[in-house]
């Protein structure tokens, strides 16, 4: 079947490698997106005309343009335009930021939009100023509303690593591909146990991943 | 209500026009950058090149300590990666070679075939050793050192079924190729009527062979001929199609410096048989010795290694500088059989 | 930029724009089955198929679209099941999308509030009628936007496929560059190709979803 090649050498080893560095540019990623996307997704409650056309010109293009399309704009594109000389790895994370900047950025703007006015009011009213408001009973309800929702992005993330294959980053698929390929011939049902492995091994990352993310919300869901 | 949606709709389509339009201003842009001391977009790379030089020169390359090398990962036994994740095979011998008598440690980058010019014209490599066979339309790109390779396209497929000339194929039947290798560039030139199947990777392209999804695989001759040697049920109907070529190093246009200690290490090199040892230390395995003479092209010089070949239309006897552009020239289908 | 390689590429992205489209709606209307008999497998909660149904939404909704095909594609034919690269295409995304899609139908269902179901008997309606004529409708009407969601990220998969050898308009990119290197231009019509594909189907379901929104939250 096709298993065999996974004891051979550090075969498993390089695989779980290439499995880290999916990992870490998803992790990278997810931690600039939010840092980022609370920044925007809070100038896009000031209801400014410019920020407003800006941003849903910005995240129009996030919505339609697949992630794949975009790495490769970045990677082969800006050095040809811009002449700044990306690495892989870079041109990745970059991808994955105006992605998930984009998404976080909606996801908090609706989170702000959606706590009453009341809850300003009443926290005023009982002689908190601006930062105590936002402080005690503002922020702790979105982030309540945003943990699972980060977290689910994460899991996409890990998921869209996939693709980078495609611009010369050695993965998990790659090392997969390069595992088959030299033992084609000592083992030639390689194939179907490597990629059976790999669809695993991207399970067992992001099945956790998502479970909490589904655990907070219900958990927070009041 | 009614009129506040209609107000919205109107709004979105707006922003979405202006977000076509930025997209449509910034393709223009770049091209502007592009080409803007020549319209003819025909070299418009090397253009680039002469105003934002993206390489490194042999200099910069010492001083940094590290040169990148563009190698194949997936295709055995030229580059690729051993189980314990070192980069092994003919073109990384040659690379390890150039990195030591360089003095820098070699960081190996794992290029695909139709990404090779660009990594190049981005400079994300230094050189390219992925079995680049030399053609015109990619010296427009690059720049080509000397030889260290002969190769030509061969077709292989499976023995139930041989296929011995091109005609044979027919109309519903799929060919597979890789995208960006010179099999494709010829089979869409020559013979636009033979459906291909295309794959960006050899490892995807060899393991839909053997799973059937086409009648033949049609790739530089030494790939095939290896696969068919080392794979059971396969044979190499048509071991010589189209031109001879030549396999060279290439480094980004313009960057004479490190093309020039190329040229200098090969024909070095060429003193000590290092091609030879290339051969007996990588290939050896696959081939046999039969094929050693064909193959391997020492100290950069073309000519004796053409007419060792058997099957060459001998299309390429030129000095080896000439060879490199002269390589494309004859385009005629010379089945060797 | 040139004016001409870009005019003669255009055929070509126009073929692969509607093998992408052809693929991705076929796989799209896979997914939407699916995604409706799961769903109702899991709100009836129909013993041992529930569970069926519950590990194939975990294990399409937390694995990339790329090794699913990988594994279809080049895997499978090792233990002798082969399929061609576009029945691959489609099943791989129709099963991708059913995951996501079961879930939508399932919220939307659960959505109809159990008041109406009790209304709906005591008016002396059939559990059928019930179905088809309460529940369904509005089940469906309150699923589209998360429908019109899925479809627009369902047809940006459908970008990976030039993985197993399809033309799509990814590949088409690809392909000419590594053939003539004019990156810039093939590129350049990848992105308008995506937006003519794209635009409309997005245009469309950020305003049900505006629509959605008003009628429940009025905002």
């Amino acid at each position: 079947m096709g298993f065999e090649v996974l004891l051979k050498g550090n075969n498993m080893i390089r695989l779980l490698t290439g499995l880290a560095v999916s990992l870490k540019i998803s992790f990278i990623s997810v931690a600039i997106s939010i840092a980022l996307g609370a920044v925007l997704g809070i100038l896009m409650t000031f209801k400014n005309p410019v920020i407003n056309a800006v941003s849903r010109v910005y995240l129009e293009i996030v919505r339609i343009m697949p992630q794949m399309v975009l790495l490769f704009i970045v990677y082969f594109g800006t050095t040809k335009a811009l002449g700044i000389n990306l690495e892989a790895e870079t041109a990745a994370v970059i991808v994955f930021s105006f992605w998930g900047t984009a998404e976080m950025a909606d996801l908090v703007r609706g989170a702000l939009l959606s706590i009453p006015v009341i809850q300003y009011e009443s926290s005023i009213s009982l002689g908190l100023n601006r930062f105590q408001t936002y402080r005690y009973v503002i922020v702790p309800q979105i982030i309540r509303r945003m943990i699972p929702l980060s977290i689910n992005l994460i899991t996409r993330m890990i998921k869209t690593t996939s693709l980078v294959m495609m611009i010369g980053i050695v993965e998990v698929l790659k090392v997969g591909q390069q595992i088959i390929e030299a033992n084609r011939k000592a083992s030639p049902t390689a194939a179907f146990g490597i990629f059976l492995v790999i669809f695993l091994l991207y399970f067992m990352a992001c099945w956790p991943i998502s479970m909490l993310s589904r655990y907070l919300e219900k958990k927070w869901e009041n | 209500m009614k009129k506040n949606n209609l107000k919205k709709l109107l709004a979105t389509t707006l922003t979405l026009a202006l977000g076509a339009a930025t997209l449509t201003g910034c393709g223009s842009a770049s091209a502007k950058d592009g080409s803007a001391e020549q319209t003819s977009s025909e070299a418009p790379a090397a253009q680039e090149q002469s105003t934002d030089k993206v390489y490194r020169t042999l200099d910069e390359i010492k001083e940094s300590g590290e040169i990148n090398i563009g190698v194949f990962s997936d295709k055995n036994p030229f580059g690729y990666v051993d189980e314990n994740g070192e980069y092994q095979g003919y073109d990384v011998y040659f690379a390890n070679k150039l990195g030591e008598d360089l003095g820098v440690k070699i960081n190996f980058v794992s290029t695909e075939a139709a990404s090779r010019v660009e990594y190049l014209e981005t400079g994300k490599v230094d050189i390219v050793l992925a079995n680049f066979t030399v053609t015109e339309e990619r010296a427009e790109k690059v720049d080509f050192a000397l030889p260290y390779m002969n190769v030509a396209l061969g077709v292989v497929s499976p023995k139930a079924n041989v296929i011995k000339d091109l005609s044979e194929i027919k109309p519903d039947d799929q060919v597979i190729v890789i995208s960006g290798t010179t099999a494709e560039t010829y089979l869409e030139k020559n013979y636009p009527d033979i459906k291909l199947q295309k794959f960006d990777t050899y490892a995807t392209a060899k393991t839909s062979f053997e799973n059937g999804t086409g009648v033949a695989w049609a790739n530089d001759n030494t790939e095939v001929i290896a696969y068919a040697i080392e794979n059971e049920g396969y044979e190499v109907g048509i071991p010589s199609l189209g031109s001879q070529d030549t396999i060279a190093p290439a480094v980004s246009k313009g960057n004479t410096t490190l093309l020039d200690w190329i040229n200098g290490e090969i024909e070095t090199l060429g003193k000590e048989n290092f091609f030879h040892a290339d051969y007996e230390a990588t290939l050896i395995d696959t081939y046999g010795k039969d094929y050693e003479e064909t193959l391997v092209v020492e100290g950069g010089k073309v000519a004796d290694a053409a007419e060792a070949s058997s099957d060459a239309s001998s299309a390429s006897s030129e000095d080896a500088g000439a060879a490199a552009s002269d390589a494309e020239a004859s385009t005629e289908a010379s089945s060797a059989q | 930029m040139n004016l001409d390689v870009i005019i003669s590429y255009i055929p070509l992205y126009i073929e692969a724009f509607f093998l992408t489209i052809r693929i991705g709606w076929l796989g799209i209307l896979f997914a939407l089955a699916i995604g409706l008999v799961v769903a109702f497998i899991m709100h009836f909660k129909i013993p041992f198929l529930s569970g069926i149904a519950l590990v194939y939404i975990e294990l399409f909704r937390n694995t990339p679209l790329l090794v699913q095909l990988f594994f279809i594609y080049f895997g499978l034919p090792k233990v002798g099941l082969s399929i061609s690269a576009e029945t691959c295409g489609f099943v791989g995304l129709g099963l991708l999308g059913g995951s996501y899609m079961a879930e939508v139908f399932r919220s939307g269902l659960e959505s109809v509030p159990n008041s109406q179901t009790e209304s709906a008997l005591a008016l002396g309606l059939s559990r059928k009628q019930l179905f088809l004529s309460v529940i369904l409708p509005q089940a469906i009407s309150q699923s589209v936007p998360g429908i019109l969601a899925n479809v627009i990220f369902l047809l940006k998969e459908t970008s990976v496929f030039s993985a197993i050898s399809l033309m799509d308009l990814m590949f088409t990119a690809k392909d000419l560059i590594g053939l003539y290197y004019d990156t810039k231009e093939a590129l350049f019509l990848l992105v308008i190709f995506y937006i003519i594909m794209l635009l409309p189907v997005s245009v469309i379901g950020s305003f049900i979803e505006k629509k959605a929104r008003f009628r429940t939250l009025g905002v």
